[in-house]
């Protein structure tokens, strides 16, 4: 065993086609997830965003590994320029009316934890920054107009 | 090569011995003799994990006296912690995305529900 991965469980009140549409249709990811020039739920399709910590950009590369329409989606998630490889899976479990998301991220420890250029707090600080900031943004904002 | 918390413990014969030496402090051969692997195969190990600073060695006469460091370990659940962080907001926006979407219908943007952002 490497170390376990990480996974969180959600229920949303809305059938699994909307969440699927949700993960997979790129306007609706510009609005709660990263903007991403174009995405499709195909197998071999490639996909980048940015993450900005302030002072630097990590670009996140992905590469669409497995999916089955309204229940499965995989992709691999690493970043631009150092070494490691990890995997993004969202499941999704239609229960009555409502979807059950599991979200399994797999290998974060193949990312470098010793490089000072990407350590734990460059990184760690990007991911502050960006739930900080934008995504504080976004939340409040759809928060507000609700 | 790589020698950090991660390394440590991606071993399971390594995982054996932090959790042998966890509670209390052994020494070298108490800790071989747990093993079936051979005595030189654990100390390579015991090397490893005091090179990832999992494990201190102690000389007491001639005994070598092994004790885990597990504050180290707090770096995985640290660096687990971030993308905990990140995942449960981005599932939060999700969430708010999906709901906002089945409250108004009729309008998908923000900007067309009245004055929503007051930043």
């Amino acid at each position: 065993m490497k170390s376990e991965p990480f996974v969180i469980e959600r229920t949303y009140n809305a059938p699994v086609e909307k969440v699927w549409k949700a993960i997979t249709d790129k306007n609706d990811m510009k609005q709660w997830y990263f903007d991403i020039a174009s995405f499709k739920p195909e197998v071999g399709f490639e996909f980048q965003f940015e993450g900005n910590d302030g002072k630097r950009t990590f670009l996140h590369l992905c590469k669409v590994t497995e999916v089955i329409v309204n229940k499965k989606l995989t992709y691999s998630w690493r970043y631009d320029g150092f070494p490691g490889n990890s995997f993004v899976t969202f499941e999704l479990f239609a229960e009555a009316d409502k979807t059950r998301l599991r979200l399994t991220h797999a290998g974060l420890d193949t990312f470098p934890s010793d490089d000072p250029s990407f350590g734990k707090d460059s990184f760690a600080k990007g991911w502050t920054e960006l739930i900080g900031s934008l995504l504080k943004g976004h939340v409040e904002q759809a928060t507000v107009a609700k | 090569m790589r020698r950090d918390v991660f390394q440590a413990i991606a071993d399971p014969t390594r995982r054996e011995i932090i959790n042998l030496i966890a509670y209390k402090t052994m020494n070298l051969n108490a800790i071989a003799e747990s093993f079936d692997v051979s005595r030189p195969a654990i100390s390579k190990h015991i090397k490893i994990l005091t090179e990832c600073g999992l494990v201190v060695i102690t000389q007491q006469g001639r005994e070598r006296y092994c004790e885990a460091n597990l504050k180290s370990l707090g770096e995985v659940s640290h660096w687990i912690e971030q993308y905990r962080v990140f995942w449960t907001s981005k599932l939060d926006a999700l969430e708010r995305f999906l709901n906002k979407d089945a409250a108004a219908p009729a309008s998908r943007k923000h900007k067309s529900t009245k004055k929503a952002k007051r930043k």
